[in-house]
This record gives C-alpha cells, structure tokens and sequence, in this order.
C-alpha cells in the first residue's frame, strides 16, 4: 500500500463510522429531549457542543426565522453542507476519500457507499419532522452497517483494511464519549452529586446496548452503571475498552505499530487508574475530556508513521 | 426475419447499419435483440434502459467533465442497444490492428535508431525531425522487445459499403477501456437472458492481458514484478479509468510524488517503505514525465525517470517518444510503413487523407473546406476540428488562415457516411452515427481486444462521438457466426 493512501484509508473508516454515530446520537438525544421537562438544563445547542462546535455562536448568527431551535440545530447536523459536523458533510468527505483510495475498495463496497451518497443526496435535503427523522437516522444506520457488512466480507486482509478498522473504532471511541458528554453535561449545572441518576436508556438504546447492558449488570458483583459499561466493558462493541482493543489488533502489522501500542497503553491506564464510582459528573465530565485528548493524540501517531524515504536506502527493503 | 423489432426505424442513406441489412432484414448477429424485442415489446426496452441507467449509478461509472474551472462528475452514457459484429469478422479485423501495431513499432524503433526510414525516403525527415513529438533524448534507446507503444487505442469507421478503415492511431496515453469492460458489466446484469440466448464472446481477459504485457516488460524477470499505474490524480478526466485498472489488476495507483528516483533505481513510497518499481504503465503524457528531461515546469513528473528508464532499470508503457507515431500527418504514411518493415499490404485500409504540407493536395483542401474534414495533426478527444457539410463560411475562413499558417499541422479527409446503429432516443429506435475503439497490446506477445469501445454521437445527425462533447456508448458484442 501506498504511504499516501494511509490517511485516506483511515478518514474513509471514521468518516464511515461518524455518519453512523451522528445518527445514533440524534435519536438518542431526540428521545431524550422528548421526554425532559420544560425547565430542563438540556438544551439543542448542547448537541453542537460536544461535537466541538460552539452551539450558541453557531445559532445567534443565525437571522431570526421561523424555525425552532430544535430545527435550526438539526440543519448543522443533518442537511447544512457547511457544517463541519453534518451528516450530509460527512458523507461528502467519505466519498472524497473512497474516490482517492478506490483502487483498494472492494467493488460491492463501492456500490454500498455509493447507494448510501445516493440516499443521502435524495433524503437528507430538507429538514423533516420528529417522527421522519427517526426513521432517517435509523435508515443511515442502517446502511453504514451495510457498508461494513459487505467489507467485512470482501475485503482483503490487508494494511488498508486494518486501518479501516483502526479508522472506524478510534472515530466510535470518539463518538461514544461524546455521546456520554450530552448526559454528563446535562446535569452539570443543577448537581454536583457523586453518581447521579443519568436516563441512561435513550442513550444505551441508540447504541444498541439495552439488553447486553442489562446481561452486564446481571453479571457484575460490585454496583456498576452505565458509565462503567461504557467505558470499560470490553465486551461490548461500542464501549471504550472494546474499541482500543481492536485497535490494538488492527495496529499490530504496521510499520508504526509500537507507537500506536504505547498510545493505547496510556489510555488504558487511565481508565484503569480512575476509580469511577467516586467521580462526581464535574470529574466524570474532566475524564472524557481526558480520554478525548488521547484519541487526538492517538490519532496523530496513526497518521505520521516516521518513515525516512531519503536516508540510507539499503536499509529499506526491497522486493 | 423483418426489421418491424425495431418499430419503424429509419436508415439513413448510404450509411452501413451495423443492425439492420440494406434491404431492413435484421443481421444474423443481432437476431438474438430483434426476438427479444419481438417477444417483449418496446416497453420493455425502455424499461431496460432506465434500469440501466441505474445500474451505471449504483455502480458509480462516471467519467469527469471540466467545465468553468470546476471537475464535474457525470454518469456514463450507455446506449441499451449492443452493437454486433460477427466473429468471423473480427478475426480478420484484429489480424489487421495486431499488423499495423507491430509495424508502427518497427517504425518507432527505426526512428530513434538508424532512421532507414527516413533515408531510404519513405517518409520525409523533416516530418518526423521536426516534429514535437520526436523526442531527441530517447535515441539510441532499446525498450524491451523493441516495443515502444505497448498500448494503441485506434480507432476504427466504416465507409458506406461497411469497410472497416483506421481513422486513428492512438499511441500516446488511449483512454477507453475502462469503459468498454463496465459497459459489459451492466449489459450482463440488465439482459442476463441475452446473454443465454446468444454467444457472445466475453472481454473480461483485458486486465489479465494488459497485466502480463506490463510484466513481460520487466527488467528483472524472473521476480515478482513490481508495475505501478501512474496518473495525473484525481482531478484527471480519466481518473476513473485509472483506478479501475490499477484495482483490476492488483497494482499500485501511484501519482509522481509516490515515487523517487535514487542511483537510477526507481521507488515506490509504501507504508512499509521504498519498494523498487519494475514497470511504469504511465497515464500521464511524455513531456510531463520528468521535469528534468523534457519540461523543467512540469510538476507532474519524477526527476531522473528518464535517466532509469534509459539505464533499462525500469521499464514505461507507452514508451516516453511513442507519440512520434501518433500523428494525423504520419498516419498518412502507415500503409507505406507496413509495407516497408513487414513486407505486406495493410489489412486495414486508412480513410483517404490529404497533406496540407503538400502544396497540391492543400490546394484542393483549401478548395473543398465545405465538404471535407479537416482536423489538427495534433489534438485529440475531437477538439479543433472541422466538419465541412456542417460548418459556416466564417469557419472555414478561419481554417483556411490556419492551413496557411501552418501547413504541417493540418490533414484534411472527405465527409465519412460513417455507419449507424439503432439507438434508443426519446423511446424510439434511431440510428445514430459511431465508431470503434479496439486496444491492442504488444509486449512480447501481440493481443487484441474481442471489440472494443463503441461510442455513438447522441445528437441526430452528428459525427462527433467523443464523451466530452456529447457522444454516448453502446456495448460491442462479438457473435460467434463459425459454429
């Protein structure tokens, strides 16, 4: 494999997976915004916020419109091609990136992410309402795994499959611990309480861990909760632990594979060093900015192998 | 069987149809379609094309449009039409392009050696001197086999009465082929049943082919050759047909800052480190092959490719200097050259063609601009041209300027009835105008693809086929007629 096609190979896996992951946290916080009441701290532009955007500026240079902020908020995330964090941006990009790696594409993955660009060119143009939505995202769900499916089953074991995967599951780390920060950040501001009572069930359900939460629960003999199962329950193929655990597999062939190696180790300490049930939601909230750190960090090392291409060339091989 | 298959089709007069005989009886080639369409009806057909059409989007076949500075993807174009040819046919047709590469190579190779070409006075010297495409750093060097286009796309018309004729040698960097393979793929997935009812030959083997040519040419055999497709990138009009051939043949899509060049020895920067490149299928043009051989303000190429591909550490198809051959004014000597290196008259005959550096042939050119095509020695993809019958008297004043201008640079051939195919346009079967592309490979083996490219001018009345300028294409479909 080319160096080059390195980064483009990696951005094709989490771009994959951002698309799918966006989609998972609207409906989760959909549900859950559904269900608070009016004089709940939780507020829309709180979505933009864990994904890095600054969510009030973002919506205060917005004219004054007859749209809700719910809608205006959904536009950054779903239909706006300027957003950096929309699902429609994110797909633009992954197509972007499988069109410069497309010689290393199996073909019926290529025909998925094309009918996937297809259906989001088609469907996610203008702004629906609540229960269309659901469906939407359910559907763009959908079709990511379908994309993973048909690569999992045609694509050479190779170095751009492992960093595929090492793509997707540091991009669903990612994702996870932000999707984690919309609850924590929640209830920053009325609690400083140890363990609060986060509502947990939209969250799990949009992962797609109601039930196997319910099976770790019902095999743990200390007091865990949700945020124990989302960080450190390895088992689970969203969690935290399970992701750098993969990545860890994938890193293994590559040329900068120790690097990435000792990367990991460090945030697996810290998850391991943190005695969880004794944080408060400020520290809990302290935590996942810590482990967001790593996996910029993390991703750095992926993307800049140091290789010297000029130096002494018997030392490279040759085939 | 009658031509009511196809609804009230109209040939047009003195056009071959590809499909239909003179006197509207269907070809024996195409009788497998007629009965489909006899059995299914029109509906069905254009119910076919629409799922086509899908096809070729789900399956991302596109091809890049620049237009206002910006790169514009559009889907392929495919007409739900196959044309036929009958086997027997072709044979006689590829003997005729495996013949004239083979000799266009012996020329080639007598350019940039002994030149007995040019003194024996079979073609004049300062033709091929003068021209840019001979490139004077390539002389005296020796690609493997004495091959120095490994790939030629040409491209084949017929007259009136239905004789193939070479319109062009395409020795440079012929694009196309891709295509030609999609277009089979969709053709399979949306007629299956055709395909059953009829034996038509496959053209899947190109990739194989193109690849073992590419390995023949290695300079260490006997190893695992390491061949690399090199391309402008991704903002190439045939970047598509880039990656779909690297990805067919399981070799590396590199652009030239993927490669270096150290001690004579080209590399390949892989994730695993420099790897050495054996073979470079380039796709990009000769001057911008290496800045320091031929354009210091390139940036498209590798500094000191020439020198490596001169030291036989490293071989390049098409050859850096092929071009000199694809040339609309040497074309006019090919049948010469085939006769010269081969000792044989040509298999196909070239389109009649007028020199306008020949004061006597250019007065006639200047004479008849309203009824001939004149065309630049140099262009391609359909730029520049004029079509006489179709154009303007301001047009032609200004060709006439530029013949005087510049002479050398300028051929003239009479109007072709280029033959026609029915076409689905609007839901009606139309015949429109095309031609073909077949490619053809020579390493140390001599190949030819099973048809080719068919493209087709859209626009009624057109002649113009090239994809750029609204041309379509249509699936080409040997029949076996021998058994």
């Amino acid at each position: 494999m080319l160096l080059k096609s390195l980064d483009h190979i990696f951005w094709l896996g989490r771009y994959l997976e951002r698309l799918d992951d966006t989609a998972r946290l609207i409906n989760a916080t959909s549900h859950l915004l559904i269900d608070s009441h009016k004089d709940s701290q939780f507020s829309w532009p709180l979505l933009l916020d864990v994904l890095g955007q600054n969510g009030a500026e973002l919506l205060s240079g917005l004219p004054a419109s007859d749209l809700t902020v719910e809608q205006q908020v959904m536009g950054f995330l779903i239909t706006d091609v300027d957003s950096e964090v929309s699902i429609r941006a994110a797909c633009t990009a992954l197509k972007q990136n499988a069109r410069t790696v497309r010689q290393l594409i199996p073909r019926d993955m290529w025909e998925e992410l094309n009918s996937l660009d297809l259906f989001l060119q088609e469907h996610c143009q203008q702004l629906q309402g609540r229960q269309h939505r659901y469906r939407l995202m359910n559907e763009v769900s959908r079709r990511c795994q379908m994309v993973v499916g048909v690569l999992d089953g045609t694509m050479l074991r190779s170095d751009a499959f492992d960093l595929f995967n090492i793509g997707r599951h540091l991009e669903r780390a990612d994702m996870t611990t932000r999707i984690m920060d919309v609850m924590v950040l929640q209830q920053l501001q009325p609690t400083d309480i140890k363990r609060p009572r986060f509502r947990w069930t939209s969250i799990l359900n949009a992962l797609g861990g109601v039930e196997s939460y319910h099976y770790y629960l019902a095999h743990q003999n200390t007091e865990v909760d949700a945020v124990d199962y989302l960080l450190t329950y390895a088992d689970f193929p969203r969690s935290i632990a399970y992701c750098l655990h993969r990545i860890v597999a994938s890193a293994k062939g590559l040329p900068h594979g120790a690097a990435i190696l000792q990367r990991i180790w460090q945030l697996q300490d810290l998850l391991k060093t943190q005695s969880l049930s004794e944080l408060t939601t400020g520290q809990l909230h302290q935590l996942i900015d810590e482990i967001q750190t790593g996996i910029i960090e993390l991703h750095q090392v992926i993307c800049t192998p140091k290789l010297e291409f000029s130096t002494d060339l018997s030392q490279q091989m040759s085939a | 069987m009658g031509a009511k298959s196809f609804g009230h089709y109209q040939q047009i007069d003195q056009c071959f149809d590809e499909l239909v005989q003179a006197d509207g009886q269907i070809r024996t080639p195409a009788a497998a379609i007629a009965r489909f369409i006899d059995r299914h009806g029109s509906a069905e057909l254009i119910q076919r094309q629409e799922q086509l059409n899908q096809t070729i989007s789900a399956m991302g076949v596109c091809f890049t449009l620049y237009s206002d500075g910006n790169n514009i993807d559009r889907c392929w174009p495919l007409d739900v039409m196959p044309r036929t040819i009958p086997s027997s046919e072709w044979q006689k047709t590829s003997a005729g392009l495996k013949q004239r590469l083979a000799a266009l190579n012996l020329f080639i190779d007598d350019l940039y050696h002994d030149q007995r070409i040019l003194k024996d006075g079979i073609v004049p010297a300062d033709l091929v001197l003068d021209s840019r495409n001979y490139l004077a750093p390539c002389k005296g060097i020796s690609p493997r086999y004495g091959v120095w286009a490994n790939i030629c796309g040409t491209d084949l018309v017929r007259d009136g009465s239905g004789k193939f004729l070479v319109l062009e040698d395409n020795l440079r960097v012929p694009s196309g082929v891709s295509y030609m393979l999609e277009n089979r793929t969709v053709m399979k997935r949306v007629f299956p049943e055709l395909f059953a009812d009829s034996f038509i030959y496959p053209v899947d083997d190109y990739p194989h082919q193109l690849w073992r040519m590419l390995a023949s040419l290695s300079p260490r055999p006997g190893d695992v050759p390491c061949i690399v497709l090199l391309t402008p990138g991704v903002y190439n009009s045939a970047y598509f047909e880039h990656s779909f051939l690297a990805r067919q043949m399981g070799i590396e899509l590199a652009e030239n800052t993927d490669l270096l060049v150290q001690d004579d020895i080209v590399y390949l920067k892989t994730l695993h480190g420099l790897q050495r490149v054996d073979v470079i299928y380039r796709r990009v043009d000769d001057v911008f092959i290496d800045p320091q051989a031929f354009r210091p303000d390139s940036v498209l190429g590798i500094p000191g490719l020439i020198n490596a591909w001169a030291k036989g550490n490293v071989s390049i198809a098409n050859a850096p200097g092929s071009g000199v051959a694809d040339d609309k004014v040497i074309y006019a000597y090919v049948p010469e050259i085939i006769n010269y290196y081969l000792g044989e008259q040509p298999l196909i005959d070239n389109v009649p063609t007028y020199l306008c550096l020949d004061k006597k042939q250019r007065d006639y050119v200047l004479a008849n601009l309203d009824k001939l095509v004149v065309k630049p020695a140099n262009e391609s993809g359909g730029y520049g041209i004029l079509i006489g019958p179709r154009s303007t008297k301001e047009e032609q004043q200004q060709m006439a300027e530029a013949i005087k201008a510049n002479p050398r640079n300028f051929i003239a051939q009479p109007t072709l009835a280029l033959s026609t195919a029915p076409t689905l346009c609007d839901g009606v079967l139309e015949p429109r105008h095309l031609d073909l592309r077949p490619f053809i490979l020579q390493g140390r083996d001599l190949y030819c693809t099973t048809g080719g490219l068919s493209r087709v001018a859209l626009k009624k009345g057109s002649l113009v086929v090239n994809s750029s300028q609204g041309g379509g294409s249509k699936d080409t479909w040997i029949i076996n007629d021998e058994v």
